[in-house]
């Protein structure tokens, strides 16, 4: 472990799953929340939104408890999709077969954030493959980034940008599609090694064409209205987007070693609703797109060195994913998974949302605030065995 | 002269009755407004038409209070119907002596209705200490009138300051603006029975309205005491509308429904002072009359519904959904929310046309009317947000109820159907015609009239056929509709909760947040209270100190005392008048 | 009013069925391998569609053919006139998802051949199931699946539905339709659909 050892708080926090509290350069052993039910009164009733509904589209539970029109207080149930994935005593090839079907729209993030992490537990010299990652990961970013704005535009029943998002994403889609052979990066990561003919990137037709729409975007003052000081929230614990929308520096791009980026610099906005997440969501793909246009200029297409050394070890990683921090953890013995555990940006972001929500807004807002934070219940409830 | 008084005796014997005999007091009170009712029909004159609003209310909640009053100790009735009687006495004064003691006999047994079903002291007081504010302003009206006139009688008098200050009076017992704590109060905490929170809520105010409309119709014209009675009208319209809508209380929910129906009849009052046309007038006084009429008798419906769900807030409903009640409910409803065929439809229509038309008289009356016809179409259609919440919330659950009530609401009902279908045989004749032309035959059909011109025109007869014959062809065609109960779709999981009022209503309370002061506090929602409540509730509690003060030196509080004190009064005050004449 | 016209202006183009952009993965694999697949999609050598999630890693050489999808049962023709999706998902990883959203991007523009998303099961021709089995959304699925009007179908999208994939427990219902790949191209969702009502020969 290069990065991080075990012991107490230390760094900002980056979330916690069912074993640990991770921190910024440390693992802590857990402190068990406390998930109070929240009484109604007598006047008020829950608000019941899914598991299966229209306008979502994952499995997730909502239970508002509301007075008529504003949100007094709601309940994330994201139980309903857990999933049980057998990934103990497997050996890594395999192990990463099911690591890429964690969240399959950001299987890059988590994959590569996995392999880092066992590069760094059987002490792997990845240097070769970090810019190619990083090209990965920032296209990963673009659609992830259009995908939420996509959503906004959706909440706002505002079809035709979100019918050209949709476009623009299924481009970028294609994109991904020719440079890695797969639509969504499967079986394009490798231990030190990223399968894909990078020669076929060619993103400055999706640089003006986005740039057009959320100029448009911006000037369209309905859309502004609805965007406008809802979901405000302001929380030391947050993570990717949703903190720089809040004027906090959080990015794992520059405190974290695992991934090595050079000048990059943090786009932030200090309200914290949800246009700021637009404003710096937006702009990072705007960000991405230069980098990944810098980057293909430096990279070759050769392959690179994957022999391995060591068979056993503990490893850790921790990336900037388009939600912000992803933690990875790993225990190898014998070049079988022993232990394994991730933290997902999905776990704080819907801690962010919850209170986002119940801050002074109405039932039409919900989709706003929730399509703005762009969680995945599919990385958050699964579980390892 | 024996058979004219005959129900006021009648009404007298049967609240000594009642004492023992609960039922047999009822139905002797019901007899006796029977009797009184006919009156109307002798005296031929609108303002008589009260009696036959007063008997209809008077009828149906005797009739209610059989199976009702039941769980409320003996006591009940015969206060419920002294208190009737005192108002009947109202009606046949023919002076300011007979209308003040007919105003106390009123007042006492009600206060005392409240006192006994009290839940806490300060209904009782605010009661009391508006009907005295009232009793006092009228006795002052009194004096003057006998000071410009010589006499107490009702006749002509020449200033309007009588008018005024009798008005005031006889507002702060309809609990109008700045006094609607004196109407709902008492009716919200539940000190009230829902029959007697009916006969205060439509028959007490209807009082006040008759005595203003008879001394207006005594009083000169007065541009000024019109337009002040405009604006509180209005004031009060609006206020009370709101009030209602986001009452979580079914009773006080009728008490501001009360309100804002007192605030449009004061309104037209005003204009009735204000306007110098005589054709005008008289379209005007008419409007009175029926406006009241829709009102009481829709308002008596309105209790006697919420009275027959057993509870008092919306969240306790507990009552299994019945077509005799639903459909006596949605006519009683549609009157107090301005819609056809029930005689509110007719009223409100009334309403918004005088005014439209006093616009044509140009000058600050005009403009006046203009922006307060505006205002009270859009009074009106809160008062339709909040009738069709006691709609939707009165009847969920599965408890089983008393039959006959149901029978009752629904007589109710249709009685505002039958008043619209032959208010052309109430309205003046010079308001009547037709158009053979195109099939509405003479006789069927109202026609607002300005300085000869026609304005307006609605036939009720034709309305209610045309709703029926469509309604009979869709049933022809559709027959009985087929209904499908299907579970719903609630994101796959089961559903426990239900959209309640609270919920229904509180749209408004976010969006007038600062009239009605929402707000949240530590996760609490603080519910709205009448803006003029803490003022009130201050005179009311200095009222409260002065009184006890009053009651330990000079009266005990036994009941037995008061009710012998009251008969005592009256048969010296029918001595007295003999004398007098 | 201006983005009418922007939308306008833009002119994205939808895609011809037959002119389709070709991919590699996933499209129906040919030849022999000897791998040790891990969800055991190559016995005897032979390749079963159903269980593969095109990991890349055998001998097996890609086709471009798209039509990866299996119709067990004969379509209703009333479902020619309109075609309501009501997508369910089991326990997916996301990818089904967002691909089965494509297919209502302009690129593909399902709506033109007739085929709408559903908001409730209760409007619903078809239940689109993704993902594996999973025991909070068993109880659900169930649910909507007896909320649906006769006649109904059940579909079942992308390979952990259908055969558990590598993650999971396969969804344990019969599928009228089975679209197939992991996850299953737009593409071939459509054509799916189509086939299935007889719209394509």
């Amino acid at each position: 472990m290069k990065y991080y050892k075990f012991g107490n708080k230390n760094g900002r926090y980056i979330g916690s799953n069912n074993k640990y509290d991770v921190y910024e350069n440390t693992i802590a052993s857990k402190i068990p929340e406390n998930n109070a039910i929240i009484e109604k009164k007598p006047y008020e009733i829950y608000f019941n939104y899914g598991p299966s509904a229209g306008g979502l589209r994952e499995s997730v539970n909502f239970s508002i408890v509301t007075p008529g029109e504003t949100i007094r207080d709601i309940t994330v149930n994201s139980h309903y999709k857990r999933r049980k994935i057998k990934i103990i005593n497997d050996d890594i090839n395999n192990a990463l077969l099911k690591i890429e079907r964690i969240n399959g729209f950001h299987t890059a993030s988590n994959t590569v954030c996995f392999l880092l992490a066992i590069e760094d537990a059987l002490d792997i010299d990845n240097t070769g493959s970090n810019d190619k990652r990083i090209i990965e990961i920032e296209l990963e970013r673009i659609r992830s980034n259009i995908d939420v704005i996509k959503g906004l535009c959706e909440s706002a029943g505002f079809s035709v940008p979100e019918k050209q998002l949709l476009y623009l994403r299924e481009k970028i889609t294609r994109i991904i599609s020719d440079t890695f052979n797969h639509r969504y990066f499967f079986s394009a990561n490798q231990i030190n090694n990223v399968c894909g003919n990078f020669n076929k990137i060619r993103l400055n037709g999706i640089y003006d064409e986005f740039y057009e729409i959320y100029n448009s975007l911006l000037e369209s003052k309905i859309f502004m209205d609805r965007i406008q000081e809802n979901g405000i929230v302001n929380d030391i614990n947050s993570s990717g987007p949703a903190a720089r929308a809040s004027g906090y520096k959080y990015d794992a791009r520059i405190d974290s070693e695992s991934l090595t980026y050079d000048n990059y610099n943090i786009y932030t906005m200090e309200e914290g609703d949800t246009f700021s997440r637009f404003m710096v969501r937006s702009n990072e793909v705007l960000a991405s797109i230069n980098i990944i246009n810098k980057l293909l200029r430096e990279i070759g297409n050769g392959k690179n060195n994957t022999e391995i050394k060591n068979n056993s070890g503990e490893g850790t990683a921790r990336i900037e994913s388009p939600q912000g921090d992803i933690f990875y953890y790993v225990n190898i013995e014998d070049n079988k998974i022993k232990d394994l555990s991730m933290v997902s940006p999905s776990y704080l972001n819907i801690e962010l949302f919850k209170k986002a929500v119940k801050n002074n807004n109405i039932l039409t807002d919900f989709f706003f605030v929730w399509e703005s934070f762009g969680i995945w219940v599919s990385e958050l409830e699964v579980d390892f065995i | 002269m024996i058979l004219y008084y005959l129900p006021l005796i009648l009404i007298f014997l049967a609240a000594i009755i009642s004492y023992k005999f609960n039922k047999t007091g009822y139905i002797l009170t019901a007899i006796a407004s029977i009797i009184f009712s006919v009156f109307t029909f002798k005296i031929y004159d609108y303002i008589t038409y009260f009696y036959l609003i007063a008997a209809i209310v008077w009828v149906i909640t005797s009739l209610f209070s059989i199976t009702y009053s039941k769980n409320y100790g003996k006591w009940l009735s015969p206060l419920f119907i002294l208190t009737v009687a005192g108002m009947m006495l109202i009606l046949y004064s023919a002076n300011f002596l007979v209308f003040i003691s007919g105003w106390e006999i009123m007042s006492i047994p009600a206060y005392l209705t409240v006192a006994i079903n009290k839940k806490n002291d300060i209904e009782a007081y605010v009661f009391m200490f508006f009907s005295e504010i009232s009793t006092v302003l009228i006795i002052t009206a009194g004096v003057l009138s006998f000071y410009y006139t010589g006499t107490l009688n009702f006749v002509k008098i020449n200033n309007d300051i009588v008018l005024l200050i009798f008005a005031i009076g006889a507002m702060s017992k309809m609990g109008l603006t700045p006094f609607m704590i004196s109407e709902w109060l008492p009716i919200a905490h539940g000190s009230a029975p829902a029959n007697s929170s009916a006969i205060f809520s439509a028959t007490m105010t209807l009082m006040g309205v008759y005595g203003i409309t008879k001394l207006a119709l005594l009083s000169p014209e007065s541009l000024y005491v019109g337009i002040l009675f405009i604006v509180i009208g209005i004031i009060s319209v609006l206020f009370g509308a709101l009030y209602a809508y986001i009452s979580e209380n079914m009773k006080s929910l009728g008490g501001f429904s009360t309100i804002e129906n007192n605030g449009t009849i004061l309104s037209v009052t005003g204009l009735f002072v204000a306007v110098n046309n005589s054709i005008l007038r008289t379209f005007i006084l008419i409007t009175i009359v029926i406006y009241a009429m829709a009102h009481s008798i829709a308002k008596t419906g309105l209790f006697i519904t919420v009275g027959h769900t057993g509870s008092e807030y919306f969240s306790e409903v507990n009552n299994i959904k019945d077509n005799e009640n639903s459909l006596g409910k949605f006519f009683i409803l549609s009157s107090l929310s301005g819609l056809l065929p029930s005689l509110g439809g007719l009223a409100t229509w009334m309403v918004i046309e005088a005014f439209f038309m006093t616009a044509f008289l140009h000058g600050p009356l005009g403009v006046t009317a203009i922006i307060a016809g505006s205002l009270i179409a859009m009074g009106e259609g809160f008062a339709t947000a909040a009738m069709l919440k006691i709609f939707y919330f009165t009847n969920r659950g599965n408890k089983k109820h008393i039959k006959y009530e149901s029978h009752i609401i629904l007589l109710n009902g249709v009685i505002l159907v039958l008043l619209f279908i032959i208010s052309p045989l109430i309205i003046g004749r010079y308001y009547i015609s037709g158009i053979p032309s195109v099939l509405i035959f003479n006789g069927f059909m109202i026609e607002s009239k300005f300085s000869n011109a026609d304005f307006g025109l609605i036939s009720p007869v034709y309305i209610f056929i045309l709703i029926l014959i469509f309604t009979v062809i869709a049933y022809m065609i559709f027959r009985k509709p087929k209904i499908r109960v299907s579970e719903r779709w609630n994101g796959g999981i089961e559903n426990n909760e239900y959209y309640n009022s609270f919920v229904y209503s509180n749209n408004i309370r976010l969006i007038l947040k600062k009239i009605l002061r929402t707000k949240y506090e530590n996760n609490e929602l603080i519910q709205t209270v009448d803006l003029f409540w803490l003022v009130m509730i201050d005179l009311a509690g200095a009222y409260r100190k002065i009184s006890k003060y009053i009651a330990y030196k000079f009266m005990n509080s036994s009941i037995s005392m008061y009710l012998i004190y009251m008969i005592f009064a009256f048969v010296l005050i029918i001595i007295i008048t003999s004398v007098v004449y | 009013m201006m983005w009418f016209f922007k939308g306008i202006k833009k002119r994205i183009k939808t895609e011809n069925l037959n002119d389709k952009y070709k991919i590699e993965y996933p499209s129906a694999l040919e030849g022999k391998s000897d791998y040790n697949c891990p969800t055991d999609a190559i016995e005897d050598q032979k390749w079963i569609k159903e269980k593969c999630i095109f990991c890349e890693r055998c001998d097996l050489k890609p086709t471009h053919n798209q039509d990866l999808y299996n119709i067990n049962r004969n379509i209703p023709a009333i479902f020619k006139k309109s075609f309501y999706l009501y997508p369910i998902d089991s326990g997916t990883c996301g990818a089904c998802n967002t691909e089965f959203d494509t297919i209502f991007s302009p690129q593909y523009d399902t709506n033109r051949f007739k085929i709408f998303l559903s908001n409730t099961p209760r409007h619903a021709d078809a239940l689109v199931i993704m993902g594996v089995y999973t025991e909070g959304m068993e109880k659900i699925i169930e649910n909507a699946y007896d909320a649906m009007p006769e006649p109904k179908l059940l579909i079942g999208l992308g390979a952990c539905s259908i055969s558990g994939g590598i993650i999971g427990k396969k969804i344990g219902k019969k599928f009228d339709i089975e679209i197939l790949g992991c996850p299953p191209s737009p593409y071939t969702v459509i054509n799916a659909i189509l086939k299935a009502r007889g719209d394509v020969k």
